[in-house]
């Protein structure tokens, strides 16, 4: 009876189970929910829009006039384009290092036993779960030099009150600011995983060996974290690239375009100015460029702190 | 039984159809949800798309529901869309997928592109036909609203009402200051004048705390651009400009006049040391931080009831150096050429504009009419006696011009002159320098979009 049950538990895998033609059909049935959603909404507008980075159109008319490269040679000789560049690379590189570094504090501090620490882990993570438009209207509002929190706390101290999203020296800071505070509570997340991932064997045996804090953090914290630092340092990367929203709803852009960042510049000829066929074109570059980024990343850590570690 | 039967076989385990066919089923649902149309009845529906303010949902409702009373067969179902860059995105998708409403209100910037893509049909087909309209019923109609209605010298849609910018000024203040008791600012002078004299540092902290003048200086990308370019264009005219030459083949905004209005703006901002203050006027100006500011007839409804213990007033804009003059707008109705009841739809907008119709919308919207009969009608004439700051409005309707419609590239142009203006004001550059600049990227698309259709 019981050679019976094993037998039975035993997962038949058909001699041909790949390749024959019913399973294929069977597996696509399956999926073809999945699938469905997948082409139309992912899938064809991706072909659609390299196919209309060629092309001008305006959503309006049928005709779609081919143009070849024009998209192309036109966004490389616009100045404005490289401005949102730098913008973008200014936003990356001011968020994404001092996110990690916070977020690291923040679950370092959460790691120990401490009262209140699922409430503290919670506040931290709230931002995250808010709609980005409603949290960028309470950062306009306390950003504004009349009403504004921000300069009401300053002005106690005796500071001079700053218009900080209408100076174009302060708008991006400000943006910087918001856009770590928003994002901070998922690297904290994160983070808090990979340290309680750390088989605790570690530190004991460096407490035998008289390692102090500092040589504990650098010497088996940071190299056990890597792969979650690795991690967080690409998505995080990714989705600062591709800022839009508070963007849009904090500083429009401005002012006079200092925070004008490429996704955001490339809204604007889609949805203003109807020109899809150079708005693909920006989507393509902007696609190549975070590719080259992430690859080289990738390649750079890898071979560096990356997964050896375990 | 046979049906059942049926579907037992259907969803066999084994049937590898079940999901495919589920997955059919259920979009077809949907589709038939949104295909089912008036049938049964012989009631037409038109549909109607807009997007106007949530306070003025309300008076559209009662006009609709006062349109259904009087014509029992028709059903005017009309849907909301929060913004107007929103509506124009819903309006391309319904095009493409041939799910195009009967009446839409649009912006005119976006006539061209809808003139273009075929979709919408040209007026005078239904002004001239047999419900059309008479000679001097087209000539009540302000001309300048007929003027902005109109693409290529043809007449593409109908005004639905208008509206103009006046000076909105707290009374009590310029009376403090000993500016004119009765009277806003008249000139530029008094204008710029006042506006300093108004504005003060209470504390002495070097940060002003209330402003005279309010200038709406936003960002040059950002959904209130528009907005500005709208207030800043009157002050072109009043020098005596234009945006763009008669044949269209350049623009004029960067003239003498054009460096006049700018540098006039240039130097209110410099002076009241805006840079620092706030972008949020209206809450500014009922927190009294703001003694005078712009703005339209729309918002007067909401100032009625934010603005009560405030001693508010309305005065017509200041004269330039050349002339009076304000811009005037207002929303515009399109019939669209997928409409299976385009008659039906021209009947709805021939009600609209009866004179009678026009004043009670007025007087529920706070919309101005947009033609001159409907201050004939009686219940109207003595409502503009009880609102005098309402009759600003309508009295400044005599003066109010239109941006000369740019029959190509006026997202862009509009989009020149917000850049200009920002750069030499909050960028602190040479107005000059910034028109020209502005006018060069303007003159380069007009040339670039005439090759095309060339």
């Amino acid at each position: 009876m019981w050679n019976k049950f094993l037998q039975r538990k035993k997962p038949v895998i058909h001699p041909s189970a790949g390749t024959s033609g019913k399973n294929i059909f069977t597996a696509l049935a399956f999926l073809s929910p999945t699938l469905v959603i997948f082409c139309t909404f992912i899938l064809f507008p991706v072909f659609f829009s390299f196919y209309l980075s060629f092309h001008k159109w305006n959503m309006f008319s049928s005709d779609r006039a081919f143009i070849g490269f024009e998209n192309y040679r036109r966004l490389f000789t616009d100045p404005e384009f490289w401005m949102v560049l730098k913008h973008t690379l200014v936003y990356t590189l001011g968020t994404v290092p001092l996110n990690m570094v916070i977020a690291l504090l923040i679950a370092l501090a959460l790691n120990r036993r401490i009262a209140g620490k699922r409430f503290l882990r919670t506040a931290f993570f709230t931002p995250v779960i808010i709609s980005p438009v409603a949290a960028a209207l309470i950062w306009r509002w306390i950003y504004d030099p009349n009403f504004g929190l921000l300069n009401y706390f300053t002005g106690l101290f005796g500071l001079p009150s700053v218009n900080w999203l209408n100076d174009p020296n302060t708008a991006m800071i400000a943006l910087i600011i918001m856009g770590v505070w928003k994002t901070v509570g998922i690297n904290m997340v994160l983070f808090s995983a990979g340290l309680q991932g750390i088989p605790d064997n570690f530190y004991e045996a460096a407490d035998i060996d008289g390692a102090g804090r500092w040589a504990k953090f650098w010497h088996i914290t940071v190299p056990m974290l890597s792969p979650t630092t690795f991690f967080i340092m690409i998505m995080s990367m990714i989705s600062s690239f591709q800022v839009f929203d508070i963007v849009y709803v904090l500083t429009s852009g401005g002012p006079l375009g200092a925070t004008k960042v490429i996704v955001f510049y490339m809204y604007e000829y889609a949805f203003k100015f109807f020109e899809m066929g150079y708005a693909s074109a920006v989507a393509y570059i902007f696609f190549a460029i975070l590719a080259i980024l992430t690859l080289l990343q990738v390649k750079f850590m890898k071979t560096r702190a990356g997964y050896r570690a375990i | 039984m046979k049906i059942a039967q049926t579907f037992s076989h259907i969803f066999k385990k084994e049937n590898p159809l079940v999901i495919p066919i589920c997955t059919v089923a259920l979009a077809l649902s949907f589709t038939q949800c949104g295909a089912k149309k008036e049938k049964a009845s012989e009631k037409v529906t038109i549909t109607f798309w807009h997007s106007f303010v949530a306070s003025t949902i309300p008076a559209l409702d009662d006009l609709i529901e006062q349109y259904e009373s009087e014509n029992p067969k028709v059903k005017i179902k009309a849907q909301y869309v929060p913004t107007g860059d929103a509506l124009i995105q819903k309006l391309i998708t319904a095009i493409q997928s041939s799910t195009a409403p009967d009446i839409s209100w649009i912006h005119s910037d976006f006539l061209a592109d809808l003139v273009d893509a075929n979709a919408i049909y040209e007026m005078n087909y239904f002004v001239n036909g047999k419900n059309g309209l008479s000679q001097s019923e087209i000539e009540d109609i302000y001309p300048a609203l007929l003027q902005y209605a109109s693409l290529r010298k043809r007449l593409y849609c109908i005004p639905m009402e208008a509206t103009n910018l006046a000076l909105v000024y707290n009374v009590d203040m310029l009376k403090d200051e000993g500016c004119h008791p009765e009277l806003a600012p008249s000139n530029w002078e008094e204008l710029e004048e006042y506006a300093v004299k108004l504005t003060k540092d209470f504390n002495g902290d070097g940060k002003n705390d209330r402003i005279g003048f309010f200038l709406p200086i936003f960002p040059a990308a950002g959904p209130l651009s528009g907005w500005m370019v709208w207030q800043w264009i009157p002050y072109l005219w009043q020098a005596g400009g234009y945006i763009v030459s008669e044949d269209q083949s350049e623009v004029l905004y960067n003239s003498e006049a054009g460096v006049k209005a700018l540098t006039l703006w240039k130097n209110i901002y410099n002076k009241l040391n805006l840079r620092t203050f706030t972008t949020d006027y209206d809450v500014a100006f009922a927190s009294k931080l703001v003694a005078m500011a712009m703005d339209g007839p729309w918002n007067l409804p909401r100032f009625n009831r934010l603005l009560r213990n405030l001693n508010w007033s309305i005065a017509p804009l200041p004269k330039g150096p050349v002339k009076e003059a304000t811009i005037a707008g207002g929303e515009y109705l399109v019939i669209f050429k997928q409409s299976d009841h385009p008659d039906e739809a021209w009947s709805f907008i021939k009600w609209i504009i009866r004179p009678d119709i026009q004043a009670r919308w007025s007087m529920r919207s706070g919309y101005l009419p947009m033609r001159r009969s409907a201050s004939d009608v009686p219940e109207f004439k003595e409502y503009l006696l009880r609102h005098p700051n309402f009759k600003v409005f309508v009295d400044q309707m005599e003066v109010a011009q239109v941006q000369r419609s740019l029959d190509y590239g006026a997202l862009q142009v509009t989009r020149h002159i917000a850049e200009a203006i920002e750069e030499a004001t909050l960028g602190g550059g040479d107005p000059q320098e910034a028109l020209d600049k502005a006018a060069a990227k303007s003159n380069k698309v007009l040339q670039s979009i005439r090759r095309n259709v060339e």
